[in-house]
């Protein structure tokens, strides 16, 4: 491609791409329109012309097959009820027009309903029973959003992996978190019961719960694959694999790569994530390569609802969207006093952003 | 850039609210740390039962981590409820203040919007200042996973009915990223899969090359090649459907020999003055030939320092130092090789083309460079026909085609066929491509590793193949040719450690550190002669010198405490504590070596517990 067909392919993108291209390239590029914009990337283009390209190739081709905005909304709004069952009354487009028409959310509904709820007893969450029974028949990935209860299926796998004499290993990104988890998971099981390994430090690296960092966990299958056997893989009957997001991590997502390849086949695999966009793909890429099928268990709804809000330098707070709570899919919902309110603070800052 | 509205009057506003408590993401450490500063000089303080509490569980936490006792903010922390989280502090205390945080006891939390630092703790209220992040030296917008993760810390189930993601504006926030980022999907996730040296002798030592192939192919880096694939292959199904009306004719590779016809027609025609007919080569290549460029010619190397066109041909010229100093005006196509490497350059539009002072700086750089330097690999793209040979043109002689009873639809058929038929070629080899390309990444590997012989002629593992595989960190390449080239010979821990943390660490965080000893620096200019002749097969690490002093220092004085050496340098606690955990974590896999490597794996030992003291033996 010469510059001047690449210039023109650039110029025939819409500017989202051209601003999704632009990132790490040019700093503070959302602030160039969409001229300007070609022109700063054919600049940067200098510096690695092969990668620009080859980025671009694969932002058009990802739109060509994303998902149209239309059918996130109606999955969404599926989840979130118990039945799916798409009506026309949930269609997006009637949606938006509703909202439109609706009067914006006041602050004062909007700050309502703030407090601690009732103590109620322990009811396991439809989707925590599910992954736990898809487990006993194959590998499960659950992708949840934050805060939703992935450790409480972490813990009640483990307990029935110890009851059938199995052993576990639980990994996680950082020694911090391994750390937290091993005092955590000390308190549930009883000291004796769980493990750690990092660095090179082990305390009862004989226990059937071992905690370790992904890169420690690698370590051990290589060293299993070459002959020299250190902690017992034989009786493994479960990995869990938490903040499995990471496998997207630039510098240390290929360790979870090895570690899913070379993971043992008679242990099951519970892998815990935070919501992603595609986590079919990584159920199939393990149906693919393991003798047993991997379930998926997704859902998106939070389990406490999320308000958001703009607070201006002046403390005056208002709500962020016309809607009291997040309005998936429509992010140009704004209140019109954000609205307002932003508008002056970009006004008032504005001089001070030309460099 | 600290947000515009006062830390004071926020965490304030928050409180009236009824919002706290809350964790507010600030764009950096020292943003963290001048809004607790901000709090020192405010009148604030927390009722006594408040003040209590904090204090009981502070004082249960340092009863596991005593270092905390000895942190400067703890008074404040206590007075005022608010304390902050990050990477600068030391792991003890953010365990006292995510405690903090679990048992309610705090109303807000100043962390950095970097989540590595493990910002694992919830509250019902989180507040975004910003839209975009530093990675890399480089700001970027924060992407919908990324956003979803900080608002994914509001509202705390069990203890919050509702959670609440607060936006106030710092200077550059973007609102659209933020509510595009609120009410959008989270983002696909890609593989990183990179084939390191370690997983190319660990792979090997345990299947043979053959197999390979088949493993690499159970990478979910070759699950999403083979999705693009799909894409691909569908492309090229509906690119054959658009071909089938263009097979055979009269002649049955007719879309050829009509390419040759016309080109033997054109030929006869002047060309256009002005018609730039470099090769796809010199064109692809001329984007980088940017001042300050370093570039290969047939005989030595060379310094771009500008290019431009010449007047008559308007062919690519570029202005080239060579080593020497000379200063040669030359085509473009005298470059051969063009390499990932360049230097600052000030540009003149005169003679020289840089300033006096770049060129001489130049010059220097040029004489300097190592011997190899990392080539940067461009693509051609072939998109013009290939020129014919001028030779099957002569043999062709008269063409058929003026009076061919197909010339007609030839004529009106060419520019499309010959089109598609390109796309076709394109698709096909984009495939090949994304089906080879992961194990033609392993073969270079193989290659490089028999060359330095840590692998035979049949791909198997020398003898020291064998122990370099149990190397599995960063830059292994580099200590286990620092190993065989005996840099390490009767090496004492406390010098062992210091090169191990020079290694190690990959923060370019400035500050000021004690001096290292006369045997360190001349080890460490091995070690980077060492690094910079490996430049081509892997990436030399910064290898800083005042890191590495740090570390002999607390090595080798047994009687320093973490307080004392805290104070000969500038550098964070939480900083100071990661680099020794890293180089902890990279001696420990020195000391798998004891079979092969007995005094290395015995002094990798002894640094292991010259430097396990104090902070650093409060955490399991
Ligand atoms: N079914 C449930 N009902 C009520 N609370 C739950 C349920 N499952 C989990 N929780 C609580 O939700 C909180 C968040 O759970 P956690 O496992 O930390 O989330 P994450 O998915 O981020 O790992 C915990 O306090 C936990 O006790």
């Amino acid at each position: 491609m010469n510059t001047h067909e690449l210039e023109q392919l650039l110029m025939q993108q819409p500017v989202s791409l051209l601003h999704r291209l632009a990132r790490g390239r040019i700093s503070r590029h959302f602030r160039s329109g969409k001229r300007k914009l070609v022109d700063l990337l054919l600049q940067a283009s200098a510096e690695n012309r092969p990668g620009l390209e080859s980025d671009l190739q694969t932002l058009i081709e990802e739109r060509a097959h994303r998902p149209q905005p239309a059918h996130i909304e109606k999955t969404r709004s599926a989840q979130a009820r118990p039945r799916p069952a798409p009506t026309a009354a949930s269609r997006p487009h009637k949606t938006d027009d509703h909202s439109h028409h609706e009067p914006p959310v006041s602050l004062h509904e909007w700050l309502s309903g703030i407090g601690v709820p009732p103590p109620q007893p322990f009811i396991p969450d439809a989707w925590q029973v599910d992954a736990l029974a898809k487990l006993a028949e194959t590998d499960v990935v659950v992708s949840v959003p934050t805060g939703s209860g992935k450790t409480y299926v972490a813990i009640e796998a483990t307990k029935r992996a110890i009851q059938e004499n199995r052993t576990v290993i639980y990994t996680s990104p950082l020694k911090a978190l391994s750390n937290t988890k091993f005092t955590e998971f000390s308190r549930v099981f009883g000291p004796g019961q769980v493990g750690i390994l990092t660095g090179d430090r082990r305390e009862h690296s004989q226990a059937p719960l071992l905690i370790m960092t992904t890169e420690i966990l690698r370590n051990l299958l290589y060293d299993a694959a070459g002959g020299e056997i250190d902690v017992r893989l034989d009786t493994l009957g479960l990995v869990i694999m938490d903040e499995s997001q990471y496998l997207a991590d630039p510098e240390r997502g290929v360790v979870w790569e090895e570690t899913l390849i070379f993971c043992p086949s008679q242990a099951r695999l519970l892998l815990l994530s935070a919501s992603i966009g595609n986590p079919q793909d990584i159920a199939d890429w393990l149906t693919a390569i393991r003798p047993t099928p991997c379930s998926l268990i997704r859902h998106t709804k939070r389990s406490v609802p999320l308000r958001a809000g703009y607070l201006h330098p002046n403390e005056k707070l208002t709500p962020l969207f016309r809607t009291a709570g997040i309005p998936y899919g429509q992010p140009h919902l704004l209140h019109p006093e954000a609205k307002r309110l932003f508008m002056e603070y970009e006004e008032e800052t504005g001089p001070s952003r030309s460099r | 850039m600290p947000p515009s509205i006062h830390p004071v009057d926020l965490v304030a506003t928050l409180r009236q609210r009824n919002l706290t408590p809350a964790i507010i993401f600030l764009t950096s450490r020292r943003a963290c740390d001048e809004a607790m500063q901000s709090f020192e000089r405010s009148q604030v303080t927390l009722p006594k039962a408040q003040q209590e509490q904090i204090a009981r569980v502070l004082a249960q936490v340092t009863e596991q981590f005593p270092s905390i006792a000895e942190h400067p903010l703890i008074e404040t922390v206590q007075r005022i409820g608010v304390a902050a989280h990050h990477a600068g502090h030391l792991p003890s205390w953010k365990i006292a203040v995510e405690e903090l945080m679990r048992t309610g006891s705090l109303d807000a939390v100043f962390a950095t919007t970097t989540l590595a630092a493990g910002v694992d703790f919830p509250a019902r209220t989180v507040v975004v200042t910003q839209s975009s992040i530093r990675k890399a030296r480089d700001f970027t917008d924060l992407t919908a996973s990324e956003i979803q993760q900080l608002a994914g810390r509001a509202g705390r189930r069990g203890k919050d009915l509702v959670g609440f993601a607060v936006i106030t504006p710092s200077p550059y926030i973007d609102l659209t990223v933020l509510t595009k980022g609120l009410t959008g999907q989270p983002e696909a996730i890609h593989s990183q899969f990179v084939i390191s040296y370690p997983m190319v002798l660990n792979l090997l030592k345990a299947h043979p090359r053959e197999q390979i192939q088949s493993i690499l192919a159970k990478s979910f880096a070759q699950f999403q090649l083979n999705q693009r694939t799909a894409v691909l292959e569908t492309k090229l199904d509906s690119l054959r459907a658009e071909m089938e009306p263009f097979g055979p004719r009269v002649c049955s590779d007719w879309i050829t020999q009509w390419q040759v016809f016309e080109q033997a027609r054109k030929r006869k025609k002047p060309r256009s003055p002005f018609a730039r007919q470099e090769s796809p080569d010199v064109a692809a290549r001329l984007h980088f030939l940017t001042p300050g460029r370093v570039v290969g010619v047939t005989r030595g190397r060379g310094i771009i320092l500008r290019q431009y066109r010449s007047k008559g041909q308007h062919a690519p010229m570029v202005t080239l130092l060579r080593e020497g100093g000379s200063l040669n005006e030359c085509p473009a196509s005298i470059v051969t090789q063009v390499f990932d490497r360049t230097f600052d350059c000030e540009e003149t539009s005169v003679y020289p083309w840089c300033t006096p002072q770049t060129l001489e700086q130049l010059t220097h750089h040029l004489t300097d460079l190592p011997p190899r330097l990392p080539i940067l690999p461009i693509l051609t793209h072939q998109h013009e026909e290939a020129p014919i040979d001028s030779s099957i043109i002569q043999t062709l002689g008269d063409f058929a085609c003026p009076t061919c009873p197909s010339r007609q639809a030839c004529q009106r058929d060419f520019p499309r066929a010959s089109r598609v038929r390109q796309e076709i070629q394109r698709h096909i080899k984009s495939i090949q491509a994304l089906q080879t390309s992961l194990w033609h990444r392993f073969q270079e590997r193989i290659d490089v590793l028999e060359r330095f012989g840590y692998l035979n002629a049949n791909a198997q593992l020398t003898a020291d193949g064998e122990w370099a595989r149990l190397i599995r960190i960063d830059h292994s390449l580099l200590i286990t040719e620092l190993i065989r080239a005996e840099a390490f010979g009767a090496i004492d821990p406390p010098l062992l450690a210091a090169v191990m943390a020079s290694i190690a660490h990959d923060d370019d965080r400035p500050g000021s550190f004690p001096r290292g000893s006369a045997g360190l620096v001349t080890l460490l200019f091995q070690v980077r002669k060492l690094a910079e002749s490996l430049t081509p097969h892997e990436a030399p690490p910064m290898l800083r010198a005042d890191v590495a002093a740090l570390t002999e220092r607390w090595v080798s004085d047994q009687t320093l405490t973490w307080i004392g050496l805290a104070r000969l340098t500038t550098m964070a606690e939480g900083d100071m504590f990661r680099l020794f955990a890293r180089t902890i974590e990279f001696l420990s896999q020195l000391k798998t070596l004891k079979a092969t490597h007995p005094s290395l794996a015995e002094s990798a030992d002894h640094a292991i517990a010259a430097m396990r003291r104090g902070v650093l033996e409060e955490l399991p």
